[in-house]
Formats: structure tokens, C-alpha cells, sequence
């Protein structure tokens, strides 16, 4: 097929990637993300190419079939195992050219059928419990509990975010039970991936920060080694946020920028993120480097 | 007549614009679940919570309308006499039972 003027200006736009990264490729994955020619999607419907980068546990595979149905069609799964950064960039790039074509796509790997079917607890399928009737399009609706601020009756809605989240490690699978956008109840379900120690290099811890804060542009400056150039980058994190053994997330950011590395001791995950806000919390997540999440979420499993 | 015509073509005119702009929902089931980076809700994200301010908007609505109704029932209030009087108690009644749901839910206290 013949590409439209369109399509052929639409291919020459960087190639909206979503990545799902595996044991030990974060740091990789990163910084082939910043290439000039690729574009780093924010969610599976922005995206059209889903990059699979390393192996996958197999525990992690249901989570990928639904990324996978989560992007719109056109579609094309890209598996990044050994190849060189170039090649695979390359590869992309020709995945991306073939989408604009219209020549490739890939079909569904879930079923499309609600988790649950339309019915209530009535004899006709009518009714539930509360004031919420019935499972519309097979889940049910949010049920009150008691705020933890003051014990008004609010609704709770509990879901398991990752492992693919992007302002999560990647492999960190949490529990969170949500009242509006406060953490109620949070679990670790599942630790982060492995990764080696270049995960936590300055640059790219910088970088996460920045691009949690919507600074997408200075985030890659610094992982190309130039400054942020952004006026007072630390007065976008609160003051005291995040303290953990004598810096807070404000300090961290501001040695990543300077080019030091931090350590901070594991915290405890579920009693730091528990009363936080959803954006506070994963930026004091993002404020933490890669291992020291690793060790705190192992730690938390062994318990 | 025309005025019918007219009313008929508009309606025509606004379903056909409706029908043309709506957007395809032919989203499969996958797709429409929240994006929670492969995890799963156990519920619709739709909730209800409590908009806070909301207490404090009572209390200001009930004491602003108590004041807005007193200024011109002062000016008669001599003329009126009793009746006036009586009126004022019926409505500083109803007001005052959404300033006691207020100190109930906790508006007095504060922080």
C-alpha cells in the first residue's frame, strides 16, 4: 500500500514508545528512551509501539497482555533481548514507519469480555449492596470506609498498580486501597525487578524526578549531561517531603542534579506512602533510588 | 407554520450534527479498564467523597441569607409589630436547623 502524504509525514514524528522493562534493563531502557528519534508515551493509548525490554518472569505476563490490549490499534510489540542500543532504536524507528503504512498490527491477547458479568445479588440480576446495584460492565461499584483523618464515611477504591506503571520501579507491584486521592492502605505485592547498580546513576534519577514533575524537556537535558536549565527546579518538591534519615526528597534531588549519588537506608514502604496524597507519594517514591525501593519492598515481603 | 418548520429543521440540524461528531466507542474490554500499568481494580474508579468545603459553604449561605432578610425586616418591623416578629422566628428556625446539621458534622471545630 502506497503511503498517503500524510502517513508519510505522520512517520517522520518521533515513535510513541511505551516500555515494559524487565530484570536489569531500567538504566538501558532509560536512556534508549531519551534518543531524539523516539518518544516516551505517558500511557499504552498514547503509544503504538510496546517495547519489551529482557526477560519477562512469567508471573509478569498477564500484566503485559493487558498493556498489550491497552494500546491502540495499530499496534506492534518490539522485544529488546541482546541487541545493541543502535539496533534496536533502529528497529523501532522501521516498526514505527510500518504502523504509519498501515501494515502491521497485532490482534488482542486477552479476550474483550467484562471480568465479571452484568449481575446484581437479586433474583433477577437486579440490585447490590448500599446504594450500588448490581457489577455495570463487570465490576462492582466503590463501597464506603472510614477516612483515616477523621472517619468520615468515604468510598475506598482498591486496585494493584504496576508492574509497568511508569512513575513505579519497574516490577513493583503495590496494593493501594485510594479515599479521593489520599493512600489509605497500601501492600507491596511484589518487588521491583533487580537492577543492576547503574539504575541509580544521578542523571537518571534526576531525570525521573524531573519527568514526574512535568519538567520533560530538562529531565532530558540532564540524562544528555547538560544542566537542567530550569528556574529553581527544587521549589517544585515541598519543603519537607519525604525525609528519610536526614534528607528529604527536595535534598535528594537537589545532589542528583549536582551530579552525586545518593543513599538512603530502606525505608518502610507501607508506613512512608501510608496518609499521603497519590502524587506526593510517587514523588517521594521517584525521590528514592531504584535499590534502596528494591530494599525496602524485599524486606517488606520477608516480613 | 414556519415557526414549525423552523423548529423542526434546528432539531433536524442539531441531531445530525450530534450523530456526526459522537465518537466511536467500540473500545473492547481491555481497553476501557483503567490504566494501572497491568494491574486490576477491584472496583469502578467512580467514587463519592466528601467535597469538605461544602459545611462551611452551609454555614456561610445560612448566616448570609438570615442578614439579607433582616435588614428589610427591620424597616417594617414597627409598623408590623407581632406579626413581623413571629415571621422572623419561623425563618431564624429553619435557617437554624442547618447551622446545628453544620456544628453536628463538625464546622465549629476548628483546627
Amino acid at each position: 500500500m502506497a503511503m498517503t502524504r500524510l502517513a508519510r509525514w505522520a512517520a517522520r514524528s518521533p515513535a510513541p514508545v511505551f516500555a515494559a522493562i524487565g530484570p536489569g534493563r531500567q538504566a538501558d531502557t532509560e536512556r534508549l528512551l531519551a534518543r531524539p528519534g523516539l518518544r516516551r508515551a505517558a500511557t499504552p493509548r498514547d503509544a503504538a509501539i510496546l517495547l519489551v525490554a529482557g526477560d519477562l518472569p512469567g508471573d509478569a505476563a498477564e500484566a503485559l497482555s493487558h498493556l498489550h490490549d491497552q494500546l491502540p490499534h495499530s499496534r506492534v510489540t518490539v522485544r529488546w533481548q541482546g541487541a545493541s542500543p543502535d539496533a534496536i532504536a533502529e528497529r523501532i524507528e522501521m516498526a514505527w514507519r510500518d504502523i504509519c503504512a498501515g501494515e502491521l498490527d497485532e490482534d488482542d491477547h486477552l479476550p474483550d469480555k467484562p471480568p465479571n458479568a452484568w449481575k446484581g445479588i437479586g433474583p433477577h440480576g437486579q440490585g447490590g449492596k448500599g446504594m450500588m446495584g448490581g457489577t455495570p460492565y463487570g465490576r462492582s461499584m466503590a463501597m464506603t470506609g472510614k477516612d483515616i483523618r477523621d472517619g468520615l464515611q468515604l468510598d475506598r477504591f482498591t486496585a494493584r498498580f504496576g508492574p509497568f506503571l511508569p512513575m513505579l520501579p519497574p516490577g513493583l507491584v503495590l496494593e493501594v486501597t485510594l479515599q479521593g486521592d489520599v493512600i489509605c492502605d497500601l501492600d507491596v505485592q511484589r518487588p521491583p525487578f533487580a537492577q543492576p547498580a547503574d539504575a541509580d546513576a544521578p542523571d537518571l534519577c534526576a531525570a525521573r524526578m524531573l519527568r514526574l514533575l512535568g519538567l520533560e524537556s530538562a529531565a532530558d537535558r540532564v540524562m544528555h549531561g547538560k544542566s537542567a536549565n530550569a528556574m529553581w527546579v527544587r521549589g517544585a518538591v515541598p519543603k519537607e517531603l519525604g525525609r528519610i534519615d536526614g534528607t528529604s526528597a527536595r535534598d535528594r534531588l537537589t545532589s542528583w542534579l549536582a551530579g552525586d549519588a545518593v543513599s538512603v537506608a530502606p525505608p518502610d514502604l507501607p508506613a512512608l506512602l501510608r496518609g499521603a496524597e497519590w502524587s506526593e507519594a510517587m514523588l517521594i517514591l521517584a525521590s528514592l533510588p531504584s535499590s534502596a525501593i528494591i530494599r525496602a519492598a524485599q524486606s517488606v515481603e520477608a516480613a | 407554520m414556519q415557526t414549525v418548520i423552523v423548529i423542526l429543521g434546528w432539531t433536524a440540524l442539531a441531531v445530525l450534527l450530534a450523530r456526526a461528531l459522537q465518537p466511536a466507542a467500540n473500545s473492547s474490554a481491555p481497553q476501557a479498564m483503567p490504566f494501572l500499568g497491568g494491574g486490576t481494580p477491584d472496583s469502578h474508579a467512580w467514587q463519592r467523597y466528601h467535597f469538605r468545603p461544602y459545611s462551611m459553604a452551609l454555614l456561610f449561605v445560612a448566616f448570609e441569607m438570615e442578614m439579607m432578610f433582616m435588614y428589610p425586616w427591620a424597616v417594617v418591623f414597627v409598623s408590623e409589630g407581632i406579626k413581623a416578629l413571629a415571621e422572623m422566628g419561623m425563618f431564624l428556625a429553619i435557617l437554624s436547623v442547618g447551622i446545628l446539621y453544620g456544628w453536628r458534622e463538625g464546622i465549629f471545630r476548628w483546627q
